[in-house]
């Protein structure tokens, strides 16, 4: 296939101007939004299995014939690929005929794919024998087969262990279905009839792009279509950058920390130097943790502008500029910057498959530095974990095996410049439904003991964050097996900003109050015995100012409203309510007493993180990264793990003594010191 | 001679759709008085006794449809309230079903809760889900509950409970301590609202009950104490949500059932003239100042479901379902920061208004643009209340001719080409989710704004044929004149679709059927042939949504599985373009649908005599950057069988259709115009 350098041309010029008329440009970007709406409702109809429906982790969309997405639906589906760039895959196809339809499901051939549970499919749509678009999308299977029900788990380490991956390659051939490879693919998973329906679910979402294409290609002319997408994307990288030049030029830096990097691990750092030079913005990713031997890493094939790194800026500028176009335009003006053989840039055949914990992690970060930039315009942290919660257990009287999904978790959203936080979801966190208790209880033999929003658990502040949610429920078979994916936050806070405080971190404990109490954790897979009482509580969203200038009234609507206890009220905010009313004088003399123990910085991280980091200062992980950047990638994780090991008791580690220790490390594998002695 | 009387009260006017004996068709408007809800009924049938000399006396039947609920519920203005939960579980309102309505946005915010959590009291009480009590009602809690109601000085309480679908009992008692501690409290139980499974749903529908309940009381009290005051003797009928009637006094109690009254049976008004014409898919487009709404009519039949829009509020209780798919011809225009052009989400409202009424808009709004371009301002509109200042709107647009360097008209029409393609993209999404295709359908504009619109709307969706109804203006309270009586009736019922639950199934059925009855012939005091339509609400087991099936009470007599489950498969065939014969089916509600017929007007079907019509004048219009003459018509004057080509304007007091070129229409029978576009095939 040849682009063709007219086009490439013609989409530099657009680079300057949009090159179309305005209002064909406006007609043009309803009627390309009205095409990929139409792709996600054939999709969403038409799919068999209860996850696509329930959680809408699909993407449709149309490409560029260079591959860039101009267009994506709004409000379906989800919100991580709006900017994803299928050039390098549709490169990887050697030519393409009328009626092909292309797929890959694998993490390491073109970075359009993510982990193996995606199915990507590209189509490309001629007119008159020529190549103008492209159909677009992906679709998560529950389960792709390898070695773990659902094909995820934390526990894997390479991404064969994570399903049968599919490289590039032809689904269809002018037309004519590749049965061969589908039979390939059904052999190898664990449902097969649910792949093939979500699978003929996106290709019927593929034709229904293609006849839209056509369509608008008929109306507006070809020559109209194929300026129009150009300028399209060139539109909202200039919303894009109008946005960015409202930033102060100067560098930001933000670090945050997954709670564990493996099964009961250590953190991984995630860290951003973020570069703002008039209308565009550096990433420098480069001070983030080294490849880890879980599946926590993010395959971007260190391509600068991928789509998994930039998620939190589609959602902070769509909240910034709500009319913003959502599409790769919108990363033109970034540029990231990653390590090779990092945790944001890891090699084959790292497993990748619960990149998305990283991946929402990665988006705080991008919002912690937006926050010291756009200080009155961005919220505090949203709360940070997005898990499912799956149970496995029996009816007790029949001895039926039910699985079932009962509740996602996710927590508050971060309070926001001028309101409180959504309690119980939002933020990034909002796509996802809850399941009622009441079809929980008729279709699991469980019982739901209680469904609250948790009294404390927003960060304080002068707007509060949101609350968490609390499940309780009692199961009552042998062997239930609880399934919470993707937990985290159980130590390290979401964070407030501007003298609100961090959220409350979220817990996850077995039998509490009794002598058969077991604290979980971050825990993945619990199998729980007949009684069990198991309590889940997510974290809480970030605090917005300081909770001591929140208006005592607000404090005590909170209080009445279950939202902050009188003892919260007292604690965090100064506030002293006796018999339901504010004690002005007693509020007046603690909040003075309070006001002089106020912190300075922009952020409060809570004690999860000022614990750690007053063991682990940020230049000592920095030279921790730097020493384990020197050790082949194969190396570096084992490396980390001893380090951290061998410094287990340590109350503060200087730089001295993190080289001391990774030298004595290193001294017991005198491989690693031969080979550098070799290098150099 | 006796006289059938159907209302439809809208935001700025009120409508008046009257049939005598002989299928006479009287209209009449008058405007709305909101702050005396129920005053402008009285002026109306003093104005249809002054010109048309009906006597209040001599009408038979009054139907009317009313926003009183609806708006308490958008300017949430309704009754303090207290809510009665399940102990554990007194967040539900709060946590709803956690998915946010801009997922995107970090500063999306879900609807405040009708009940604040500091008034929602939890009940030491629990039902499980076999409907067995687990811990029963503390009776002295309840107590202690009403009287602390009580002191917060609430005129009403909702009471909804955990598993109450399947069993009441709890709610039920709790009912009748309230009556007796507090018999001025009004009460809203959920299991007497919609006792369906799924907490938050039922909870909201029971709470939004509850809430408009005393605003919606006072009004059908008052109102039928002026239609008796008037001597209207016959008792006045509300329309409802689900496109049929009930009398006026069980509103009072059902008063979720009527909070889409009029939007329903303006799609019920669209159906009716439709069927009448042959015509058997039609997308009925209502353009009001403040929204533009759509409905699929499919083989002639109003489309519904539940989870309609109301405001901030989702309803849960079977609905006709209209879509919003924009701001209507108050969108205001802008260009944004790199020069493209937007038509709304802002509106200029009925205050103030376009620029050009005159009445203190500044901002350039879609109808200044139709006015700029010739379409509007030629006659007189609304039926004179608007006086349109052609400067006024030239002004406005002129703003951003500035901002685009072009001419004032090339502006114009760029505003109109940004609203319609706005409007295609929403109206394209509603016939996506029906997984149908727009060029299947005929559209039918109503409304100020409607036909206006609809040949620029039509072109951009490939539809061929325009229906403009004879009468647009009183489609509304003509569907309420030709509503059924009709009531929904639901049951959870949660079992595998098998041979052994099918005795519990057939004698759900007989008590729905049962209900069904009672209602009609007692409560609703109808004589007529009931219909009993039976539907049940199936799924593959595992999944997480269920469709609504119709069948038949014979497959119920017969315990006939395979028969109910074949036609679930087939509906899901239907809807989404697979089944799975062998999977295990559920069947979660069951549902029965009552309706008595109430008389159909037989409009007579006029001779045609083909002529083409002349026009009063001729006017410029611009369109596709030219300037055309155009022909301006006065609808009242379009006998049937007159041809006119486009472009051209047909005036009418209450509307005016902007005839496009290549448009030609004719008007048939019954006084439609129909406009098709010979640009297409």
């Amino acid at each position: 296939m040849t682009t063709g350098a007219a086009t490439a041309a013609k989409a530099e010029q657009n680079e300057q101007g949009l090159g179309i008329d305005k209002v064909q440009l406006q007609v043009l970007a309803d009627h390309s939004l009205a095409a990929a709406d139409a792709m996600a409702s054939t999709l969403y109809r038409t799919a068999h299995s209860t996850f696509v429906k329930e959680t809408e982790d699909f993407t449709c969309g149309l490409a560029t014939p260079q591959g860039q997405t101009f267009a994506a639906p709004k409000g379906f589906g989800s919100t991580w690929f709006v900017g994803l760039d299928y050039g390098k895959v549709i490169g990887l196809i050697p030519s393409y005929e009328e009626g092909d339809i292309c797929i890959t499901s694998d993490p390491y051939s073109g970075f359009v794919c993510t982990h193996s549970p995606d199915i990507h499919l590209w189509k490309p749509i001629f007119h008159d024998g020529e190549l103008i678009a492209f159909s677009v999308g992906h679709i998560h299977n529950t389960d792709v087969g390898g070695a773990v029900p659902a094909s995820l788990s934390r526990t894997l380490t390479e991404v064969h262990q994570e399903g049968i991956r599919i490289p590039p390659t032809k689904l269809f051939r002018k037309g004519e279905l590749n049965s061969e490879l589908v039979e390939v693919m059904l052999t190898n998973v664990r449902v097969r009839d649910q792949n093939w329906g979500d699978l003929k679910a996106l290709v019927a979402a593929m034709n229904t792009g293609e006849r839209k294409v056509l369509e608008m290609a008929g109306k507006f002319g070809v020559d109209t279509f194929r300026n129009g997408i150009q300028a399209l994307l060139s539109y909202s990288e200039q919303q894009t950058r109008a946005l960015i030049s409202t930033i102060p030029d100067g560098e930001y830096f933000f670090q945050d920390y997954i709670d564990e990097d493996s099964v009961g691990g250590s953190p991984c750092r995630l860290a951003l130097n973020m570069i703002v030079k008039g209308d565009s913005i550096v990433f420098d990713f480069t001070k983030s943790d080294p490849q880890l031997t879980s599946s926590l890493n993010v395959p971007t094939g260190g391509f600068e502008r991928h789509t998994l790194l930039l998620v939190g800026i589609f959602h902070a500028f769509h909240s910034l500029m709500p009319d913003i176009l959502v599409n790769t335009g919108m990363t033109r003006p970034f540029h990231c910057l990653l390590a090779e053989g990092s945790v944001l840039n890891p090699q084959f055949p790292a497993a990748v498959g619960m990149r998305s914990l990283t991946a929402t992690r990665l988006q705080d970060v991008v919002f912690g530095c937006l926050s010291q930039a756009l200080p009155d315009r961005m919220p505090a942290a949203p709360a940070g974990s997005i898990s499912i919660m799956n149970v496995l257990t029996s009816d007790p009287e029949t001895g039926r095996r039910v699985m079932a999904a009962i509740d996602p978790l996710i927590g508050g959203g971060g309070a926001m410049p001028f309101s409180d936080g959504s309690n119980g979801s939002g933020g990034n966190g909002g796509f996802l439904k809850n399941t009622p208790v009441e079809i929980n209880e008729v279709e699991v033999p469980l019982r739901i003991l209680a469904y609250y929003l948790t009294p404390d658990s927003g960060g304080a502040g002068r707007y509060r964050g949101g609350l968490s949610t609390t499940l309780i429920f009692k199961v009552f078979a042998p062997h239930s097996v609880i399934t919470a994916r993707n937990r985290d936050r159980t130590r390290f806070q979401p964070w407030g900003v501007r003298g609100g405080r961090a959220g409350k971190a979220s817990s996850y404990v077995v039998n509490e109050g009794t002598p058969k109490e077991q604290n979980l954790g971050n825990t993945d897979i619990f199998t729980a015995q007949p009684g069990d009482v198991i309590r889940i509580t997510s974290s809480g969203g970030g605090g917005f100012g300081s909770p001591l200038d929140r208006p005592a009234e607000a404090v005590l609507h909170d209080v009445r409203q279950h939202f902050v206890t009188v003892d919260g009220a007292r604690s965090e905010y100064g506030v002293v309510i006796v018999d339901g009313k504010v004690d002005e004088a007693a509020t007046k003399a603690r909040r003075a007493e309070m006001r002089k123990q106020e912190g300075e910085g922009h952020f409060d991280y809570g004690r999860g993180r000022e614990a750690f980091e007053k063991v682990w200062p940020k230049e000592t992980y920095d030279a921790l990264i730097e020493r384990l950047r020197q050790r082949p990638v194969s190396w570096r994780f084992f490396l980390k793990q001893r380090v951290f090991a061998h410094l287990r008791d340590a109350v503060n580690v200087d730089a001295r003594k993190l080289h001391a220790a990774m030298d004595h490390v290193e001294s017991e594998f005198p491989q690693l010191r031969r080979k550098a002695e070799a290098a150099e | 001679m006796t006289y059938r009387v159907g209302v439809d009260i809208g935001g700025t006017f009120t409508d008046f759709a009257v049939l005598d004996d002989a299928n006479k068709l009287y209209t009449l408007k008058v405007f709305s008085t909101p702050t005396r809800p129920g005053q402008e009924v009285i002026d109306g049938l003093r104005a249809l006794k002054k010109r048309y000399g009906i006597e209040p006396s001599k009408v038979s039947y009054f139907t009317h449809g009313t926003t009183v609920g609806v708006n308490t519920l958008i300017q949430r203005n309704g009754a303090k309230l207290c809510l009665f939960a399940t102990q554990g579980f007194e967040d539900v309102l709060e946590l709803a079903r956690l998915r946010m309505p801009d997922v995107f946005s970090l500063f999306s915010l879900r609807t405040r809760p009708l009940i604040d959590r500091e008034h929602v009291i939890g009940m030491r009480e629990r039902i499980l889900s076999d409907g067995s009590v687990e811990t029963p009602l503390d009776e002295d809690q309840v107590r202690a509950a009403v009287a602390q109601a009580r002191a917060y000085g609430v005129s009403g309480i909702a009471v909804a409970l955990i598993n109450s679908y399947r069993n009441p009992a709890h709610e039920q008692r709790i009912k009748e301590l309230i009556a007796e501690a507090a018999p001025e409290l009004y009460v809203t139980c959920s299991s007497d609202i919609w006792a369906v499974i799924r907490e938050y749903e039922r909870t909201v529908t029971g709470v939004i009950n509850a809430y408009v309940q005393p605003r919606m009381t006072n009004y059908l009290t008052s109102l039928q104490k002026a239609l008796r005051d008037e001597g209207v003797s016959s008792e006045p009928q509300i329309t409802k949500s689900n496109g049929g009637v009930m009398r006026a006094e069980l509103g009072k109690r059902a008063c979720v059932d009527v909070l889409l009254s009029g939007t329903a049976s303006g799609v019920t008004g669209a159906s009716f003239v439709a069927k009448l014409s042959g015509f058997g898919n039609i997308a009925s487009l209502d353009i009001g100042g403040t929204s533009a709404d759509v409905a699929l009519i499919i083989d002639g039949k109003p489309q519904f479901g539940s989870g309609e829009d109301v405001g901030e509020f989702v309803l849960h209780v079977p609905s006709i379902s209209v879509s919003s798919i924009g701001g209507g011809g108050g969108s205001i225009a802008r260009v944004d920061d790199q020069g493209v052009l937007k038509s709304g989400p802002e509106s200029a409202g009925s205050e103030p208004g376009p620029a050009c009424y005159g009445r203190g808009g500044e901002r350039p709004t879609t109808t200044d643009a139709f006015v700029v371009c010739g379409f509007l301002g030629q006659a007189e509109i609304a039926y004179g209340a608007v006086n349109i200042d052609r400067a006024k709107a030239e002004a406005a647009i002129g703003t951003l001719a500035k901002k685009m360097n072009v001419d004032v008209r090339d502006a114009a029409e760029s505003v109109i080409r940004v609203a319609v393609s706005g409007m295609y993209a929403g109206m394209s999404k509603v016939f996506a989710r029906h997984g149908t295709e727009a060029k299947s359908f005929t559209l039918m504009p109503f409304g100020g704004g409607g036909p206006m619109i609809a040949c620029f709307l039509a072109r951009e969706l490939g539809i061929e044929t325009v229906l403009v109804p004879a009468t647009p203006g009183v489609l509304s309270a003509l569907g309420g004149l030709v509503s059924d009586t009709k009531n929904d009736f639901i049951q959870t019922v949660y079992e595998m679709l098998e041979p052994a639950t099918l005795a519990a199934l057939e004698s759900t059925y007989a008590t729905l059927a049962e209900r069904a009855m009672d209602w009609l012939r007692k409560e609703q005091g109808h004589p007529g042939e009931p219909q009993l339509t039976y539907s049940a609400d199936i799924r593959y087991a595992g999944q997480s949504f269920e469709i609504e099936t119709p069948i038949t009470a014979e497959w119920i007599k017969k315990r006939d599985a395979d028969s109910i489950a074949d036609a679930f498969h087939n509906e899901h065939q239907r809807l989404y373009d697979y089944c799975d014969r062998k999977a295990a089916v559920q069947v979660i509600n069951a549902r029965v649908v009552i309706a008595a017929a109430n008389p159909k007007p037989d409009f007579p079907l006029r001779e045609l005599r083909k002529h083409a019509a002349k026009p009063d004048r001729t006017v410029s219009v611009y369109y596709g950057g030219k300037v055309h003459d155009a022909g301006l018509f006065d609808r009242a004057k379009l006998e049937p069988g007159a041809t006119i080509e486009g472009p051209a304007i047909v005036s009418q007091s209450d509307t005016t259709t902007c005839v496009l070129p290549g448009f030609a229409g004719f008007v048939d029978g019954y006084g439609n115009l129909i406009l098709k576009d010979g640009t297409l095939s």
